[in-house]
């Protein structure tokens, strides 16, 4: 049996939109000997080449590495932030997941956090915002340090790690029913608030950083949980609970106080 | 008192505040459970226990103006909250599905989508509730010389009354199975050893709101002679 026995035919229901002023609407794309191999954005590169090769303008979308590690790529499919799959961006999703005949229903991330740039590319600079809210960390410059003087609990160290692993794509406010950045936010202040490289900015950071997710617009967490999992990189909710702790001991127990957001353009 | 301010004003203070007077009121739904599970006892039990918690005239003051406080920041926290995140998404999508693969309910009737319904109701009921218990109002005539197991009685024997607090028992009900266990996440009491079990406590919780407080006003009328209102005097219908 060749390949194309098994070739999709698909109807693509985009989101179309000029610029961030514009209403924009959705547009339908018949596409068809469409390789269930094929990665998603592989199909919307196919969806593309035929538009230009129409004469028509092609649907712009955001992608760059490809291997679902930058965090780049967005895309509402069918209602579910990186599509139907577990722990995956939509870069690594393939179209053996649909079904011959399907309508594909795509959407940009959607809060008014994220504004359309474009189709579907938003401006996630919000999320830039909030890390460089975060500021600097202490650390011992000079000659390296014995790695064994810094003693640090495997628990805290593996859970540092999962925190780590966000890749910032946004698909947490993308799923939320409140557009909430509380399992980004939280990812980056776990990720260091359990380890002694930064102690001391310890409070100061969770401060400025949930200072600055509120004035950027974000909703907040009502702890649905969809955020943990639409996912990619599987940062569990764990780290929001991290974040809300933090948070009130920064506020009651350190003499910190959060400093002035930081404007859009700064 | 500016950082105090700041942190009142933030969103991850107040959930902080929403969940701490939630818990506050979840421990007032045990106490008032307790205090009503008197009737399945007899009319005397409850008679008994209504008159030593009102015969304590300060501490009912100081529980009153604490409960008070709790449901009005609860509830004002709940409509302002719930305004902005309505608000943070100005353009919904076409279509939502939910990538959590332990939903059992569409995600429109899941409890921690209805939250803001399930409240509503409940906020309905306890108007109601607290018109008619505590100023009742309207029942002057009916209730003279009754004593509490009675007054319960008589009220709990008008229809409007058992619908209204049947809805607002299961309201609680759904709203505090959620609640529960969101509250102790807002406050940070996430742990590997203990969150699984606080899962179930709350689901076990909101069946035990529900169905105890419901209770009375079916078994009321349903089998009036399990609930021992020592000789009550209903009205008619």
């Amino acid at each position: 049996m060749s390949d194309s026995d098994n070739n999709l035919t698909l109807t693509l229901r985009v989101w179309r939109q000029d610029n961030s002023e514009t209403k924009g609407k959705f547009a339908d794309y018949k596409i068809s000997r469409i390789s269930p191999h094929m990665s998603f954005l592989e199909m919307l590169d196919i969806l593309n080449e035929q538009l230009i090769a129409q004469g028509d303008e092609p649907v712009a979308f955001d992608h760059d590495c490809r291997e679902g590690i930058c965090g780049t790529c967005s895309l509402m499919i069918n209602g579910q932030a990186h599509g139907p799959d577990k722990e995956t961006t939509t870069c690594q999703l393939h179209m053996r997941r649909f079904k011959n005949g399907d309508t594909v229903v795509i959407e940009p991330w959607r809060a008014n956090a994220f504004p359309v740039v474009k189709d579907l590319v938003v401006d996630r600079t919000a999320l830039d915002r909030i890390i460089e809210a975060g500021g600097y960390i202490s650390v011992n410059t000079g000659q390296a340090q014995d790695g064994n003087c810094l003693p640090i609990p495997r628990q805290d160290q593996s859970s540092s790690m999962d925190a780590a692993a966000c890749i910032g794509c946004g698909a947490c406010v993308a799923a939320c029913k409140n557009a909430s950045a509380m399992l980004f936010t939280s990812a980056k202040v776990s990720h260091l608030a359990q380890l002694p490289q930064g102690d001391p900015e310890r409070p100061q950071r969770v401060l400025n950083m949930v200072a600055q997710m509120d004035a950027e617009g974000f909703g907040g967490c009502s702890n649905t949980y969809e955020c943990e999992a639409a996912c990619p990189a599987g940062v569990s909710i764990e780290h929001i609970a991290r974040l809300n702790r933090e948070y009130v001991k920064a506020s009651f127990c350190s003499s910190a106080t959060a400093a002035e957001p930081i404007q859009a353009g700064e | 008192m500016n950082w105090l301010t700041g942190f009142l004003k933030s969103s991850v203070g107040r959930k902080f505040v929403m969940a701490f007077t939630g818990l506050f009121l979840c421990f007032f739904l045990v106490v008032h459970l307790a205090g009503n599970l008197m009737l399945y006892i007899g009319g005397e039990a409850y008679n008994n226990y209504a008159h030593k918690l009102h015969s304590n005239e300060e501490f009912l003051l100081i529980a009153e103006v604490l409960l008070f406080s709790a449901f009005a920041l609860h509830i004002a926290l709940a409509f302002t909250t719930t305004l902005e995140n309505f608000r943070a998404r100005k353009k919904s999508y076409k279509l939502v599905e939910t990538k959590r693969d332990d939903r059992t309910m569409p995600l429109s009737a899941s409890t921690d989508y209805t939250m803001m319904i399930t409240g509503m109701i409940g906020l309905f009921f306890l108007v109601w509730h607290i018109s008619d218990f505590k100023l009742e109002f309207g029942w002057e005539a009916l209730l003279e010389g009754q004593n509490p197991a009675q007054k319960v009685g008589v009220i709990l024997a008008n229809w409007s009354r058992v619908l209204i607090y049947t809805l607002g028992s299961v309201a609680f009900g759904i709203h505090v199975s959620h609640g529960l266990a969101s509250a102790c996440q807002t406050i940070g009491f996430n742990h590997p050893k203990y969150t699984p079990a606080i899962n179930v406590i709350s689901k076990v919780f909101g069946v035990i709101v529900a169905v105890g407080f419901s209770s009375f006003p079916i078994l009321a009328n349903m089998y009036p002679d399990l609930l021992n209102f020592s000789g009550v005097v209903t009205n008619s219908h």
